[in-house]
Formats: structure tokens, sequence, C-alpha cells
């Protein structure tokens, strides 16, 4: 988890040094902004918290927002069994963050690996993984999900590794193309002659040379995993109670729609400048570091 | 013509046999399959019939092939609810599903491919920039929570339409809204960096400095090749027709083939559940047999060499 941020905040940094350019536009700046408030939410969430996310105030049930008549008591509001909303928010940031974080590198490890076995054994074994790259694009990722979970029953590891499935096959189309390329490259070949094993081939030389359009990609598809985790919690069939995340609030706070909006609207907006800032963030490095990713 | 024909419709069926293979597998994992489909209070000769009829006494391989035969003659198990054969079940609610998707498939090609081709080619300008602001909008917003605003919008503040159900024309506005901005807003994103990626290229320099007009340039040149991409999402978009829309029609308790899968899955009826999947497979994979077949008739190149990856 702490590694976690540095693997979207290091291209920033060691971004290639153009000085004729600015920085990046105020909208990406937002983006880092919100994404670097979330994580120390998420980081911080024991201390930050009001409360407990399971409390019970029983005589401040369904209690509104300040702003709309509601207490600084509590902030945000609380729901139908006097639960704080803020508090509820601040733990279902971090699961969704955790479930996100956690999918999408299991997502590009496991892409990755396959795609650079395929461009190292080529034959029976390429011809294998683009067979199961064929076949995961072949269902939308969703009822796939669904179809495991409904076999498997549900956990929060179940739910992490299978979210983790998502967009495998697009670093895996990713990594197998450029380590093709790469291999025809003579600083390959010069590793290869030199006596390398393939670990140290790919791992020290065709990676951190194809490093910055993985990054790209995990950059996008990390927004998709956060909305395909808020989807099944909203179906009820993600995150599971008492644990909670932004999906499993928004569909809990459905209920309410007419009497307690609030309860449903908090983790609606946080879901949507999160995917909102992480999407920005992603263009603006594919722009930056990748012109050749559309 | 006909080699590429033949290639695409092996791989086709390729891949329908691996999402078989793969429901055995899970399938098989997950437990004894014939308790499972027949449910944990079936009587004990009805569970040993099945195993019989569907061969589960039988080794893995043999099983296997025996799977395949059943589901090949269309024997797809029965719901463990109401023990009606779950491919009836899945048939009767396709129409109420293409009743919202086929409607906000029209919005999404209506709207979204117009507006991501002026967007690209009035790049940078203000009506670009709010096409732009409205495609990532869309694509953030997840249909859920757009679905849950429009309910309390125009159902609970306004009271102009109904929030759920299905009983008359005027319930299925809000769910086709939602369905089409979200693909609308996609689409217009694709189309605008495939239109913006075909424009840079050399041969529309040529063009136009050869003296086309700017206006053909952009029909006879432009927009032929940008179709390319454009058509592989929206073959995606006919493929998820079936399926599509999972989550909105949970939001709006619209009876589909969604709604049903969410049920089945909660109650893990799994026959149900494979069969919705395998249906939505074969229809996915029509859906990009039909793409893969238009690229030959839009790009004369890819009639001959089998595609590597997708472009």
């Amino acid at each position: 988890m702490p590694e976690a941020p540095l693997t979207v905040a290091a291209p920033a940094t060691a971004a290639p040094p153009r000085p004729a350019r600015a920085g990046p536009p105020p909208m990406v700046l937002f983006g880092f902004g919100w994404l670097a408030l979330m994580l120390a939410v998420a980081l911080l969430a024991d201390v930050v918290s009001p409360y407990a996310y399971t409390a019970l105030d029983l005589r401040n049930r369904l209690s509104p927002p300040i702003g709309f008549g509601g207490a600084w008591l509590h902030p945000l509001g609380t729901d139908e069994l006097g639960r704080d909303v803020l508090a509820r928010l601040i733990y279902s940031i971090r699961t969704s963050l955790l479930i996100a974080f956690g999918a999408t590198i299991i997502g590009a490890l496991v892409g990755t690996s396959l795609g650079f076995l395929a461009a190292h054994f080529r034959g029976l074994v390429e011809q294998a993984v683009m067979a199961l790259v064929d076949f995961s694009a072949s269902i939308p990722f969703l009822i796939l999900a669904l179809a495991v979970l409904a076999f498997f029953g549900n956990s929060m590891v179940l739910l992490i590794c299978l979210l983790g499935l998502h967009a495998w096959e697009r670093y895996a189309r990713i990594a197998r193309g450029l380590a093709l390329s790469a291999g025809a490259q003579g600083y390959a070949a010069a590793v290869r002659q030199l006596g390398a094993t393939p670990w140290r081939l790919y791992g020290r030389h065709v990676l951190p040379n194809i490093a910055s359009t993985l990054i790209v990609s995990m950059t996008l598809a990390f927004p998709e995993i956060i909305l395909l985790e808020s989807g099944l919690s909203f179906l009820g069939l993600g995150v599971q109670p008492p644990a909670t995340s932004l999906g499993s609030m928004v569909g809990y706070g459905r209920e309410y729609l007419t009497r307690a909006p609030w309860i449903l609207l908090a983790p609606a907006i946080t879901i949507v400048l999160t995917t909102l800032s992480v999407s920005l963030i992603g263009d603006w490095l594919r722009d930056r570091l990748d012109p050749t990713l559309r | 013509m006909l080699r590429f024909l033949a290639f695409r419709l092996a791989r086709a069926a390729l891949t329908i046999a691996m999402v078989v293979t793969f429901a055995f597998i899970v399938l098989r994992m997950s437990g004894d399959p014939a308790q499972i489909i027949m449910g944990a209070d079936a009587p004990p000769e009805a569970v040993d019939a099945f195993r019989t009829a569907w061969g589960l006494d039988r080794p893995l391989w043999e099983q296997y092939f025996h799977y395949f035969g059943a589901i090949l003659s269309g024997d797809l198990g029965r719901s463990m609810r109401d023990g009606r054969d779950a491919i009836v079940l899945v048939a009767e609610r396709i129409p109420a599903t293409l009743a919202l998707t086929i409607p906000a498939l029209l919005i999404k090609v209506g709207i979204g491919v117009p507006a991501g081709i002026y967007a690209a080619l009035h790049r940078n300008s203000l009506a670009d920039r709010i096409v732009m602001v409205i495609a990532v909008a869309g694509f953030t917003v997840p249909s859920f929570v757009l679905g849950l605003i429009l309910v309390l919008v125009f159902a609970v503040q306004l009271g102009w339409l109904p929030s759920g159900g299905q009983e008359s024309w005027r319930h299925a506005i809000l769910p086709i809204i939602t369905l089409g901005v979200g693909g609308a807003a996609v689409l217009a994103r694709f189309t605008r960096s495939a239109m913006l990626e075909v424009l840079g290229q050399p041969f529309i320099r040529t063009a136009s400095a050869k003296g086309v007009p700017w206006r053909m340039v952009v029909t006879n040149h432009a927009l032929p090749n940008a179709a390319i991409p454009t058509v592989t999402i929206i073959g995606f978009m006919v493929g998820s027709l079936i399926a599509g829309a999972v989550v909105v029609e949970s939001v709006f308790s619209w009876p589909g083939v969604g709604r049903l899968l969410v049920v089945a899955v909660s109650n893990r009826d799994l026959a149900v559940v494979q069969c919705i999947l395998l249906l939505v497979a074969c229809t996915m994979v029509v859906a990009n047999l039909v793409v893969d077949l238009l690229y030959g008739l839009l790009d004369p190149r890819l009639r001959s060499a089998p595609r590597q990856a997708t472009a």
C-alpha cells in the first residue's frame, strides 16, 4: 500500500525534462491534488475518521448534512441507523482504493508476464496466450465477474483477484508487442549475447524500456476498476457488509433516495471526482510519455 | 476473401469453445454440479438421473465431451428456483432488455459519432472543448449514479417520469437516456481520437496539397479510415445489447436479462448464470465476426492477411 502512490506519482517527477513546457494544466493539478487527498484519507482513515464506521447514534438518525439543517456533530449527516456518513465515506474510500490498487497491480503483473512469455517462447505458448486474450475480449468483464462470483461466492480476496483480471489482456498485448520489437533492437540482442538469463533480460532491460507505456495503461485501467468495483458493490455483489465501499454506500443510499439523498450523493461525488482525477492524469501522462498510445 | 471468412469462422468457433470450457471448469471447481444445478433439496433420484444424463459418473474428459454435446443440443439445465428451463427463462427476458438497449444504441451512435467527428474537425475550438468535457464526464460518472440522479431530478423532484418498473413506454425513457449518454460519451471520445489520428496522416496532407477540396478530403479520405476503430467499438456495443444493461436495469427495476442475471447470481442459480454467460459470449462473438467482415469491406488490405492484434 505505501508503494502504491509512487507508481502513479513517480512519472510526474521523472517525466521527460522539457524546459519549454509549463507544468501540468490546472485540471491535471486538481487531479493530483484530489488523488493525494484520497490517498491521505485512505492511509489515515483511523486517525481522521470522527467515529467508527459502524458506530450508531440512534438519537440522530437521518440527520441532514451541514448547510441543509444539520449540525457539526455529523458534518455529512447520518443514515437510517444513525451511522455517520463522513466516517463511512472515509472507510469506503479506503476499501475502494485498496481494491483498485490491488487489482490494477495484479492485472499489470499477470498481463505483462504473460505478454513476455508469449514474446519469449513464441510458437504454441504465444498462440495460447493470444487465444486467452481473444477469450477475455469476447465477454464483457462485468458478466464474467458476475459469473465467477455466482460460482464461487464472495470474499474480499476473490474480489480483488477477479478485478485484477480486468484489462490483463491489454497489458499482455502491449507487453508482447513491445517485447517483440525490443527483441529486434540491438540492446536486447546484445544483452542476450552477453549471456543474460531471460529473467535479467526482461526484468532489467526490456521492462524499464516499456514501463512508461505500461504505467499509462495502469492509469487508464485504474478508474475502470473503481467503476467496476463500485458497480458490483452497488448491485450488492461486490464488497459485503459490514465492510463498506463507495459503491455499496450508493447502493444502500438508494433506498433513502427521497428522504435522505445525502447518503448517496456523498459517495457518488467521491467516485466521480476520483475516476475523473485519475482519467485526467492518465490522459495527460499518455500525451506526455507515450504519443504512440492512442 | 473465402480464406479470410474461413479463418474468422474458425476463430469464432474456438472462442465459443473456450467459453464453454471455462463454464465447465468453473462449474466443476465450485462443487458437485448435480447438487448445485438441481438444488440442495432435490430428491436423490432426480440428482442421480441428472448425473447419468450429464454423465457425471464417467471420467472427466468424457464428461467434458458430454457437457459439450448437451450444450450444443440446447440443454442448459434448469433454474433451481422454479425448475423451468434456464434457456426459456432467459429468452423471456430478452425483448425487455432489447427495448432499452436498441434505442440506447441509436442514441450512442447518433450523437457520439457526429459529435466526435465535429470535435476532431474543429480541434481546440469551443465546441471541441465542450464535447470533450461532456465526454470525460460521461465516462467518469458511473451509470448507477447518473441513473439515480436522473431519478432524483425527473421522478422525485419534478415528477415528470416514473422512477422504475415497466408499465408503459414512459418507464423506458430514463433508463434509455442513462444507457445512451454514457455510451455516446465513450463513442465521441473514441471517434474524435480516431479522426485526429487519421487527419495527421501524410495522405491527408497530400490530398489537400494537391488541391482536393477539404470537404472531399474529409468524406473520401479521412472518414473511411477513421471508421475502422470506431466500427470496432460499435461492434462491441452491438455485442453487449443483451447484457449491457445489467446495472441500469437494476437501478430502474426493469425486468430484463441483466436483472435476471443479478438475481441469479445472488441466489447462485448456476444454470441461469451459465446460460446467460454463453448467450452473451455468442452474441459478442457474432458481433465481432461481423465487425471483422466489415473490416474486410472497409479496408482491402485486411482481406488477405489474418489480423494479428486489434488495431
